[in-house]
Order: structure tokens, then C-alpha cells, then sequence
């Protein structure tokens, strides 16, 4: 008596999980695109829009939490039910080797659109051999940050032309923040970790560890690897560095205090420092970065080769990410745009309290434009961890060179792997 | 203790003649049972006992997690032997487990022998008071340590200088580090450890002490004649756990001082170190090499403790 039950049972479980399958909408020629992204990766009211612009398009907007870097991996292993759209944050060259695993955009038509972006972030999500695997969200344009009040009580410059003029270079802006320090009674100290220094300045540069044929240059004379390491080893031997770790409750609690009078950070950093400095809201300006512009951080959106609606997926980034739509992003939560027309956005240039109404998009603007072109290859972030590493210590009294040795020999031995 | 009593049983039929056939047919005659046992043997294959055997084959495979894998021989294991940054996560594992352990079991004894002390009112409120800790989130708890020990601003340098002491920049040293993560090891395990201890007191009969009492042993001698030897077992037991938790310390470093281990790598642990290669560096292979090392590791390590508590002669 059982039995009929039971099978009753097992029948009504396959009915529920197929027809839970099946999607119930109105429309039969609707396609659901599946979108990984993480929180204020992308405005969710435009991702709302999607369904009013694209009437055949039900999108199916996924924030994945937590790692989402190895979420996505192992997606990428399981091989299928993976989403549709996929953003990756700047690590988007560790996927270079993968890039059979994405769809080539220049094949779904990317080329009609290329000019509208910055080259050298459009350049960021094509592969050596010319495949387009990822195109462009924000950018992070980076300048430097510093207290208006601190500088000018140390006799500095303080109007952002003046102080470009004056620390132009990064000797120029260590020379000045031995002046600062001095002038402060040695309370506050120039910047706040060896680490950011050095990143800093590859960030500024158009060759660091990599050709393109991905062999290592960190030690030719053009590359900027070595350059970085100079300077970041002398401006903590100047006694220039708070050793603060970036983004650290140290480093906001040294921020509000005023114990760092300025750093070269991204764009974004200007959501963090309000966060973390409340008390300091009016003293803070931004300039030009010594050693030139530069780009730190910044996301991307691909297609993942597993998708059935690669061409409606391609359709829906475009209208994402077209430069009015990068306006109302900027707006809405604060994402750089990466169209050049975005760019000249009045929104761009609007006065900011924090600042004391210093219009800092200016300044933002004009170091997103002239960023240079960089690869990056597939382990920028593996070297760029060991070499910071060894930076560390030299900050707490490690001898430079020992340390310089020890990094080259752990390189290669990265390399070799 | 501990040999199981043999009754004598029915005349059987001999075992020998047990074929596959009779084997088919004992399972289905038990099918039932079987059954419903059944559902924790699929999960643990499925997620226990095939990541397992799986991360075994990973270990001898060059894979970043997305490209194809390809076989890589012994070369894991021997980048990892020959890697000086790994032999620094297994010292800092071994330096933490020490600072953390001793004075962790230690006062868990002291607290649960307070505990079962009959003049504390209370008992119950303080056993849950000393429990609390261990089902606190942890990564709250490395949040709030890492601004008690932050550099400049963190609560302990702000009792210091209360005191005229000058600020002590802990995470900028190795032992620093070191410390503050294996304070809050001890912080969230002294409770849990407690109350075991606490159960394994009250099972020591209280005829023993009386007896004690009435041939004229002291308070300490019957401390160390009674109570320790019959702990004995609870303490193995608490190493040997321990051992394997203190070993496994990710959590703490990571959310204190970030994925490098902080300055010098001093909170660089194995986990942390398995972690940062596979998850950040993209060698899954290797990660899993790592994590076999550290079974073998962590075997011998309990092996080792387990000599140590059980003493010559009563093994």
C-alpha cells in the first residue's frame, strides 16, 4: 500500500523540478542572461533598465559574495552552468591563458565601439595574440592625495597646479616631505607604506615585469621594476612612511588623526578616505601624482564560452557600459567611467566638500587620459606580493640590498614554476 | 580498560563458507538498515571522502584552477621542501601552537578545577560565560583583537601609555604578531577545553579522595596522585584536538595581518600559506601538495604528543 504512494511522491518531485525549471514568463522568445557581478561592481538600476531597453532579455543578476575570484574559478572547472555576463575586477590578466574559455568581443562586433573607450583600458582585456576577452566598467585613475592644511603649514605649495609643479617627480615630492616633516616637529609623516609607493610608480609605467611574449624585463633599465624599488627604499631611509597598510583600521585611524599628510591612490580612494577621516573633511586636495598618471584597480565585463546568448549578452554590456549610461554610474555609485565621452560629463567636475571644494574630477579626468598602455601578464599580482614583501622588511631595518637579492632570487624561482 | 566482553555465542555456521552471493544477499535481508545509514556515507563521499582522494591527484598536477591540468611528477612536493617560505609557515605553525597551547590547557585546567570547586556559586553561569567565546564569530573576534593590538592606536598601547610604558608596535614584529594570534587562540578555546576537563573531573569517583583523605594526603598530593593520572586520558585528549586545530590556525592571521602574514611573514601559518598559493597565487596543484604535507605534518606531530602524555610503559 506503500508503493503507490511513494510513487506518487517521487512523480510529484519530478513535476516540481521541472516545471521549476522552465521559466514562466510571458514572452516565448525571451532569453534569461545570467550576470555575475559583486556589490557596486555595477549600478543595479541599470541593470533594472535592462529589461525595459532589451524587451526580449530577462536578466538574471547574480552579486556573488565573498571570494569571487575563486567562485568563478570553480565554475570555470565545473565547465558549464556558469552565467552569461561575467565581471572581473583587475586580475582580468590572470585569465589570459584561459581566454578559450571566453568569447572573443572583437568577434561580436567590439571593434565598431573601440574608439569611444581610453585605449590603454580597452588594450587591459586583449590578449597578446589580439583576442578581446573582457571590455571595460570603471577605471582608477591615481593621484595624489594630501592635506591642504599640513602642506601650508609647512611653507609647501597648496594650490593642486602649484604643488604638481613643484613635486613633479617623486625625488621633488620626497624632498618636500622631509621639509613637511621637519616643519611638523617630526609628528606627521609624509605617506603611509613602503608598499603603496612601490606599486605606485609600476602603475605609472608602461613596462614592468612582462613583455608581451611574457618574458621577464624587472631587470632591464626600462623597465620600472627596479626604479620603484629605489625610490620606495628611499623614501623609508628619508624616515618618509608611516607604515601603515593601506585600508588598515591603522591606516584610518592615522588618516583621521592627521598623522599621514598625503598618499598617491586611485580614484576610489576618495570613498574610503571619507569613510575613514570624517574628522578631516576640507583639509584634503587633490594634485597631479609625482612620476605621472596612473591607473589602479578598475573592472571588466566578458562573456563566458559556456553562454547560449552571446550576441544578446554582448548587446546588453554595450548598453551598459555606452558612456551615458558610465554618467549615470558615476552618479549613482561613484564608477570612473572609461568612455572618453563620459569624461567630459559636467557631472565630472562638480565641486566636492571634502575636498573643500576642490572639483577633484578635474584632476581625475585628465590622469585617466593619459594613462599608458600596459601589460601586465598572467602573474603581475604573484610577483608584485613577493617583491612588496621583501619591501616590508626592508621598511623595519632589513638590509636593501640583501633584500633586493632575496626578492630577485624568489622571482625566478616564481618564474621557473 | 576497554576490552569488549565476550559473550558465548550461539553455534554459527564457519564464516569461510560465506560467498559473494551470501554477502549480496546478507546486504539486501539488511536493506532497510542499510538505508538509513545510507545518507551520511553518500554525503561523506561526495564531500568528505572524494576532495579527499581528488586533492590527492591534484597534488601531482600543475593546474591555476580554470586551464588544463597537467601532470607535474613529484614537483610540488619538491618546490615545497626546498621552499624556504613554506619551512617558515611550518616553524610559525609550530612557535604559535606552542605560545598558545601550553597556557591554553593550563588554565583550562585551573578554571575547570575552580569550576568543580564546591565553594563557587554560580557554576553554571561561569561555565557558560567561559563557553561563550568558542561559538563567537571568529572573524569578529580577529577584528576586535586587531584593534587591541593595532600599532599605534589599539587599546593595548593606549593602557600603556597610561602607564608612562612606551607603545610597543606589535604587528611589526614576528613575535607580535605571534603573540596576539596565539592570545586569541587561548582567548576562544580556554571555555571549550574547560568544560571538558570539568566532565572528566566529576567522573573521577569521590571514594578515591575520601580514601586519600583518610590515609592523610595533603590537598596537592591528592591533586597530583589522583586527579592528574585520572585526567590523564581528558588531557590526551584535549592535545591530540588541540594538536589538530592548533596546526590548521588560518582565520586568525588572516583577518589580523592579511594573506602575506604580516610583516616578515610572522603570522604566515601553513593554512594561510596553502591558501595564498592555491586561492591568490593560482596553484591549486601545489595547495594541495601543501595540504598533504600537512597530514603528514600534523600525524606525526599527534603521534609525538600522544608518546608525550601517555608516558613509557602504558601504552
Amino acid at each position: 500500500m506503500g508503493k503507490t504512494r511513494m510513487y506518487i511522491f517521487w512523480l510529484l518531485i519530478v513535476v516540481f523540478m521541472v516545471s521549476g525549471c522552465s521559466s514562466n514568463s510571458s514572452n516565448p522568445n525571451q532569453k534569461t542572461l545570467t550576470l555575475w557581478y559583486w556589490n557596486r561592481g555595477l549600478d543595479d538600476k541599470l541593470i533594472q533598465a535592462v529589461q525595459k531597453q532589451f524587451p526580449d532579455v530577462r536578466i538574471n543578476a547574480q552579486k556573488i559574495g565573498g571570494d569571487f575570484k575563486s567562485k568563478l574559478k570553480t565554475t570555470l572547472a565545473a565547465g558549464s552552468n556558469g552565467p552569461d555576463i561575467v565581471a572581473f575586477n583587475d586580475w582580468v590578466t590572470e585569465l589570459f591563458p584561459s581566454a578559450d574559455r571566453f568569447y572573443d568581443l572583437y568577434e561580436l562586433g567590439a571593434k565598431d565601439i573601440e574608439p569611444d573607450y581610453l585605449d590603454w583600458k580597452w588594450q587591459f582585456g586583449v590578449t597578446p595574440e589580439g583576442k578581446m576577452i573582457a571590455m571595460p566598467i570603471d577605471t582608477g585613475p591615481t593621484a595624489l592625495f594630501y592635506r591642504e592644511d599640513l602642506f601650508s603649514q609647512a611653507g609647501l605649495p597648496t594650490d593642486p597646479e602649484e604643488v604638481h609643479k613643484q613635486m613633479g617627480t617623486w625625488e621633488d615630492y620626497f624632498k618636500a616631505g622631509e621639509k613637511l616633516q621637519q616643519s611638523l616637529g617630526n609628528k606627521v609623516k609624509l605617506t603611509d607604506n613602503i608598499g603603496g609607493i612601490y606599486t605606485q610608480i609600476n602603475a605609472q609605467s608602461d613596462k614592468i615585469y612582462f613583455d608581451k611574449k611574457d618574458d621577464f624585463i624587472g631587470e632591464s633599465s626600462d623597465s620600472s621594476m627596479k626604479k620603484a624599488w629605489d625610490l620606495a627604499v628611499q623614501a623609508s631611509q628619508m624616515g618618509l612612511i608611516a607604515n601603515a597598510n593601506s585600508f588598515t583600521s591603522e591606516w584610518n585611524a592615522a588618516m583621521n588623526n592627521g598623522k599621514i599628510a598625503s598618499f598617491v591612490g586611485a580614484v576610489w580612494c576618495k570613498q574610503i578616505l571619507m569613510d575613514a577621516a570624517p574628522d578631516t573633511a576640507g583639509k584634503w586636495r587633490v594634485a597631479r601624482a609625482p612620476g605621472g598618471d596612473g591607473n589602479n584597480g578598475g573592472s571588466f565585463l566578458a562573456i563566458m564560452k559556456t553562454s547560449k546568448h552571446p550576441k544578446e549578452s554582448f548587446e546588453v554590456m554595450k548598453w551598459l557600459m555606452n558612456p551615458e549610461n558610465q554618467v549615470t554610474a558615476f552618479k549613482d555609485i561613484n564608477l570612473f567611467p572609461s568612455a572618453t565621452q563620459a569624461l567630459d560629463a559636467p557631472v565630472m567636475k562638480e565641486k566636492e566638500d571634502f575636498f573643500g571644494g576642490q572639483s577633484t574630477g578635474e584632476i581625475f579626468t585628465e590622469s585617466a587620459r593619459n594613462v599608458k598602455p600596459a601589460y601586465f601578464g598572467s602573474k603581475y599580482a604573484n610577483l608584485n606580493g613577493i617583491v612588496t614583501r621583501e619591501l616590508q622588511s626592508v621598511a623595519l631595518g632589513k638590509d636593501p640590498n640583501t633584500a633586493w637579492a632575496a626578492a630577485l632570487k624568489r622571482v625566478k624561482k616564481e618564474l621557473l614554476r | 580498560m576497554g576490552e569488549p566482553l565476550r559473550q558465548p555465542l550461539e553455534p554459527r555456521t564457519p564464516y569461510p563458507a560465506a560467498t559473494k552471493r551470501k554477502l549480496s544477499s546478507e546486504l539486501w535481508k539488511h536493506r532497510k538498515e542499510y538505508l538509513a545509514i545510507s545518507p551520511f556515507y553518500l554525503l561523506f563521499a561526495v564531500f568528505g571522502l572524494f576532495p579527499i582522494l581528488f586533492s590527492m591527484y591534484l597534488s601531482f598536477q600543475r593546474w591555476d584552477g580554470i586551464g588544463v591540468m597537467t601532470f607535474n611528477g613529484v614537483n610540488n612536493y619538491r618546490f615545497m621542501l626546498t621552499d624556504p617560505e613554506f619551512w617558515k609557515a611550518v616553524g610559525n605553525t609550530l612557535l604559535i601552537w606552542i605560545y598558545s597551547t601550553i597556557p591554553m590547557l593550563f588554565s583550562a585546567l585551573v578554571v575547570a578545577f575552580l569550576l568543580n570547586a564546591s565553594f563557587v556559586k554560580f557554576r553554571t553561569f561561569f561555565r557558560i560565560g567561559y563557553f561563550l567565546p568558542n561559538v563567537t564569530s571568529l572573524v569578529a573576534v580577529s577584528i576586535v583583537f586587531s584593534t587591541v593590538f593595532s600599532n599605534n592606536y589599539g587599546l593595548l598601547n593606549y593602557i600603556f601609555t597610561l602607564f608612562g610604558l612606551d607603545p610597543v608596535e606589535w604587528l611589526n614584529h614576528t613575535w607580535g604578531i605571534q603573540l596576539a594570534v596565539s592570545f586569541m587562540v587561548i582567548w576562544r578555546w580556554v571555555g571549550y577545553n574547560a568544560v571538558i576537563y570539568l566532565a572528566g573531573l566529576q567522573s573521577i569517583p569521590t571514594v578515591l579522595y575520601e580514601a586519600a583523605k583518610i590515609d592523610g594526603a595533603s590537598g596537592i598530593q591528592s591533586f597530583f596522585r589522583i586527579t592528574l593520572p585520572n585526567l590523564r586520558p581528558i588531557i590526551l585528549f584535549t592535545v591530540i584536538t588541540s594538536t589538530i586545530g592548533g596546526m590548521q590556525i588560518f582565520t586568525e592571521p588572516q583577518v589580523l595581518v592579511g594573506n602575506d602574514g604580516g610583516v616578515n611573514g610572522g603570522g604566515l601559518t601553513i593554512v594561510l600559506y596553502l591558501y595564498r598559493e592555491a586561492f591568490i597565487n593560482n596553484y591549486f596543484g601545489y595547495g594541495s601538495a601543501v595540504g598533504w604535507g600537512m597530514f603528514v605534518l600534523i600525524a606525526l606531530f599527534s603521534l609525538f604528543n600522544w608518546k608525550m602524555v601517555q608516558g613509557k610503559g602504558t601504552m
